[in-house]
């Protein structure tokens, strides 16, 4: 199918009932989003400018900016925020490329096919929570892993993985579960891909490298963008695998896992955990402004009626 | 368009996947669990919500409670079972801010005392005094005053725990040294240093980073040491941060180089579970933990039985130095169920429990709830099935110092492994990231007590 | 298009094809390999699931029978899964119903400012869901809704319904317009449109959405534990159940976590190539 294709209805002028009548089926969903996730974050708002503690109970005061005031000599926010920037630029970057790579390789016919292609996806189908705890116990362990294991079956030295490379050891996992997840979208990039092109590519003479970087690789890029913004979504907000793997330990501390340490996880200061939340949203929206408006094409050129 | 209808058979066979697995699985009573919690009715006697850890001894107790608790009270019981952190937030929240999701809560002797002064949780000792099976009396005195304050008892006490040195006769004795029943720290780590081989540490020690985990043992530590998280005012409330004393870098100088020299492998992401398994499975000589270990070492499936010695916690500067947990039940004031919930509690944590509990849960007598009462170790099957432990156990329980762990006046309310304040938590979580660093050399050992300093000094600021 | 991919790289010989099918087994089981060795600690008992990794132990189902052995008064496998399953599938046809006519809105008769309302909606994942756990704990408190199938119904609602007007906005962008005009001038309001073509057609694009969702609903810990812990919880509450902080678990997690992953890893695993066409058909455009 191809978009191109068929006349786009001529722009109207819309007039008021025409613009409700659009707007109606709307609605629904887009009121039931504003009254789910803009009352909690008003509701934030309203926290962060307070100095509140459940623990011990104290009454709630406004303070104004002064939480704001706080965080910005808080240097142990600004290692939680490079944290996070690490644990998603590295799992959405390692998990595209593995993913592509992956999808390269189930987009031939051969035997068993479609079992290699179950086995690949089964990690994305998994529980956060479950897949931490494998990684942990079972993969990384530093004594009775499997990893350790064969590396000492075949000489080395058994690595600490956790406790040396908590930061990478939780990206790692990451990647695990996320590859699948873009190996299926780009492998339907792959599959979307229209064979009389490449075929006449071959007849000209391409090698099948020149053919990868001149014709899959640019009609796969919106499809990795796809990919990089939705991967982007989830794992910004990772926070089962950290509390599960590591408890924050040595310098794995992210955004999300910071403001559950300052707020339930302990800190039960609500009034200085909002404000770090607020900050963190609005910095993940100017971030994601810049990447859906400039670096991504995603919306660009669509021509609406 | 052929095949458009055939991607909702993939939803269909998930529906019925899902519907099937429920159907088998199903008890008859999943339609009572939807409605909201202070509706459902249950037996005729009523019923409760109760949050409880997930404990061995805990998960016992669920298993019995409809044949012992309710086949007598016609109270129901509905019970959530969360691991100790979950827990925490939960019950936290719901007891502090009146969520009313729990008529009984299970909290640590860190919350009784402070939710207690704080007035979320109702004052137990006229319902205990009143209650004759209860026998006030008999609870261990130590884990009564560390659940109190002003007197007064705030949850009563399901399960107890001190803290002591586990080690392997048989590798102390091959390696021709003895272990002191009381001894120092310098004694164990010699012995720990002397025993340690490349394929069996010298002793296992926590360090994992948490308040509860690293922070109860380097906090034990500390103590002995003479150094201590915060001064106090005479008022007893948090006067300056101490970390950044030499008493304080001394006694982590200590914990994290005998961890270095002697001490297990993944030192840094081991707590009181990964050195159960290094234990049990000979990986190391010495473990200084839980008292409730022990139960699991002497257990008829573990490969360590019989070849264990038991001493008190190592000393330093200090007579005693083992830790004081318990876990306990208290009363939310926002539930309407006062009575139905005390009449639960005088049952969980009465002598009578203990008595049943022995001849009908899977572990036997050495797994009944350890640690709350006197007359728990006068029990002739008892002592007889724990004859291996139950007297160290029972000495490190009294010997506690919960009034006066230190060399110096604490914060707060009594507390050996924590400081007793409620900004505790939070420091203890984020500075045992800090030492847990050290331990996996990460981080040099003054980078950590400076940015621990500054963790500990935002307190009463 | 044919069902299956075909080969894209023509020509190339038997050899070459077979040597990357030889790679693609070896990367595929290597991949595999922790869920394997999950399913193969379910079968150990404690002591060897917490020791050097064994090849060779006496498999036992004890951890199975531990797992799944039911208790009055504790949340049960079978109340969990019934649980999970209302919860979830409720949520899924929330979401359904709430994002067809959202996604038509934006992609076939779009309103003014379309992007800025997409963009709203994708913006909406970004407040940490650590942060505003609180503020709808006490909402869901004051609402009475605490402990309630309801609350999660709700918020599983709100979590997936960014991503799925965002995909069904996609997948509807790729119905030729002439369709849609022919069935206006046909007298086909957007009931008529929706019945007539734009699901008939979208199917495959739907179906990839709704099983995004089962999984995201399916696998969700985090509210499921803050907001309903207690009698009425789902799977991966139940699964946290097995965990010990003082005794060893990781045998018993494993069983658990078989049972509680089954069914969505068979959903997944059998709507695997709708859901690769239902991407293709467009994801992107």
């Amino acid at each position: 199918m191809n978009t191109t294709l068929g006349t786009r209805i001529a722009p109207r002028p819309l007039g008021l009932s025409e613009s409700w009548r659009r707007r109606l089926p709307l609605l629904p969903a887009l009121v039931f989003t504003i009254l789910l996730t803009q009352v909690p974050f008003v509701m934030s708002i309203w926290y962060s400018l307070t100095d509140w503690k459940v623990v011990p109970p104290t009454p709630r005061q406004f303070v104004g900016l002064g939480n704001y005031g706080k965080l910005v000599s808080d240097h142990f926010f600004r290692q939680a925020a490079w944290t996070s920037i690490e644990l998603t630029v590295v799992p959405v970057l390692g998990s595209i490329l593995l993913g592509t790579a992956f999808a390269l390789l189930l987009d031939r016919k051969f035997f068993g096919q479609g079992l290699v292609r179950t086995l690949l996806i089964t990690p994305f189908l998994l529980m956060p929570v479950v897949v931490g705890l494998i990684w942990k116990n079972q993969m990384f362990h530093g004594l009775y892993g499997v990893i350790n294991w064969v590396i000492e079956k075949l000489g080395g030295t058994p690595v600490e993985f956790i406790s040396r490379y908590p930061t990478w050891a939780i990206a790692a996992t990451l990647i695990w579960q996320w590859t699948p997840f873009m190996m299926l979208i780009i492998l339907a990039g792959l599959q979307s891909q229209p064979g009389d092109v490449l075929e006449a590519a071959k007849v000209d003479g391409a090698t099948p490298f020149g053919i990868f970087r001149q014709l899959t690789l640019g009609h796969l890029r919106p499809y990795m963008e796809l990919g990089i913004l939705l991967g982007t979504v989830y794992l910004i907000q990772v926070y089962d695998q950290v509390a599960v793997m590591t408890g924050g330990g040595p310098g794995s501390t992210n955004l999300p896992y910071f403001v559950f340490e300052r707020s339930i996880g302990g800190g039960w200061d609500f009034g200085r955990a909002s404000s770090y939340s607020i900050v963190v949203v609005i910095a993940s929206i100017i971030i994601a402004t810049v990447a859906l408006r400039v670096l991504s094409g995603l919306l660009k050129g669509e021509e609406i009626a | 368009m052929r095949g458009t209808v055939r991607p909702w058979s993939a939803a269909v066979l998930f529906a019925v996947v899902v519907g099937l697995a429920a159907g088998c699985g199903g008890s008859s009573k999943s339609s009572s669990s939807s409605g909201s919690s202070s509706s459902n009715g249950g037996g005729k006697g009523g019923s409760i919500n109760v949050a409880i850890v997930d404990n061995p001894q805990m998960k016992d107790i669920a298993a019995l409670t409809p044949k012992l608790f309710t086949a007598k009270s016609g109270i129901k019981v509905n019970y959530t079972v969360l691991d100790e952190g979950t827990l925490r937030e939960v019950t936290t929240r719901d007891v502090a801010a009146g969520g009313r999701q729990f008529d009984v809560a299970m909290i640590g002797m860190y919350e009784a005392p402070q939710f207690g002064k704080a007035g979320n949780i109702i004052d137990l000792t006229p319902k205990a005094t009143a209650d004759p099976t209860y026998n006030l009396g008999d609870l261990i005195p130590s884990v009564r005053n560390g659940l109190s304050a002003d007197g007064k008892l705030y949850a009563a006490p399901f399960y107890g725990e001190s803290s002591f040195l586990m080690y392997r006769k048989d590798i102390l004795k091959k390696d021709g040294v003895t272990m002191p029943p009381h001894p120092t720290w310098a004694q164990v780590a010699a012995i720990a240093r002397k025993v340690n081989t490349p394929n069996m540490a010298g002793i296992c020690l926590r360090g994992k980073p948490g308040w509860g985990d690293l922070g109860a043992a380097l906090t034990t530590v500390l103590n002995t040491f003479g150094a201590t998280w915060w001064s106090a005012k005479p008022d007893g409330t948090v006067d300056k941060a101490q970390v950044n004393q030499p008493a304080f870098k001394q006694a982590l100088q200590f914990y994290t180089g005998l961890i270095k020299d002697a001490g297990e492998k993944d030192a840094a992401n081991s707590s009181f579970n990964e050195c159960l398994s290094q234990y049990k499975d000979g990986k190391v000589a010495m473990w200084y933990d839980a008292t409730v270990a022990a139960g699991l070492l002497e257990a008829s499936d573990s490969p360590v039985k019989g070849k264990n010695g038991y001493a008190a916690a190592p000393v330093n500067k200090t007579p005693a130095s083992g830790w004081l947990w318990s876990w306990a039940l208290a009363i939310p004031k926002t539930t309407s169920k006062q009575d139905l919930a005390w009449k639960y509690i005088s049952f969980a944590t009465g002598p009578q429990y203990i008595k049943e509990a022995g001849a009908q849960i899977s572990g036997g007598w050495p797994a009944i709830p350890p640690g709350t009462r006197k007359s728990t170790y006068e029990i002739p099957q008892y002592k007889q099935a724990a004859r291996a432990f139950a007297k160290p156990t029972l000495a490190a329980m009294s010997a506690a110092p919960i009034n006066n762990p230190g060399t110096t006046k604490r914060p707060g309310v009594p507390g050996v492994q924590y400081v007793g304040i409620p900004e505790f938590q939070d420091v203890g979580n984020q500075c045992t990231q800090q030492f847990s660093a050290v331990i996996a050399g990460r981080t040099p050992i003054d980078a950590a007590l400076k940015n621990c300093q500054d963790i500990a000094s935002q307190v009463g600021h | 298009m044919s069902d299956g991919p075909s080969p894209r790289v023509v020509g190339e010989s038997r050899s070459v094809n077979g040597a990357f099918g030889l790679l693609a087994w070896v990367v595929g089981l290597a991949y595999f390999f922790p869920v394997f060795w999950m399913v193969l600690n379910s079968f150990k008992s404690e002591l060897d699931a917490n020791a050097s990794p064994k090849l060779f132990f006496h498999p036992t189902l004890d951890r199975y029978r531990d797992v799944t052995k039911s208790t009055t008064g504790l949340l049960s496998f079978g109340e969990a899964f019934t649980n999970s399953a209302v919860v979830v599938l409720v949520s899924t046809l929330i979401v359904l119903t709430l994002a067809i006519p959202a996604a038509y809105a934006l992609a076939i008769r779009p309103v003014a400012k379309w992007r800025d309302v997409l963009f709203f909606f994708i913006s909406t994942k970004f407040l940490p869901v650590v942060a505003s756990v609180l503020p709808i704990w006490i909402l869901a408190k004051n609402l009475n809704l605490l402990n309630t199938r309801m609350a999660l119904i709700i918020l599983y609602t709100g979590i997936n319904l960014p991503l799925a007007v965002w995909m069904l906005r996609s997948f509807f962008r790729e119905i030729p317009r002439e369709l849609i005009e022919a069935a206006e001038i046909d007298g086909a309001g957007l009931k008529g449109q929706l019945t007539s073509i734009i699901l008939p057609m979208a199917a495959p694009g739907i179906a990839a959405t709704a099983l995004l969702c089962v999984i995201f609903a399916w696998n969700e810990f985090f509210y499921a534990v803050q907001l309903n812990p207690v009698q009425g919880s789902t799977v991966p509450i139940w699964v946290t159940t097995n965990i010990s902080t003082r005794g060893d678990f990781l045998a018993k997690l494993s069983a658990a976590s078989v049972l509680a992953c089954i069914p969505v890893v068979l959903a997944g695993w059998i709507a695997q190539k709708r859901m690769i066409r239902g991407l293709a058909m467009g994801a992107i455009k």
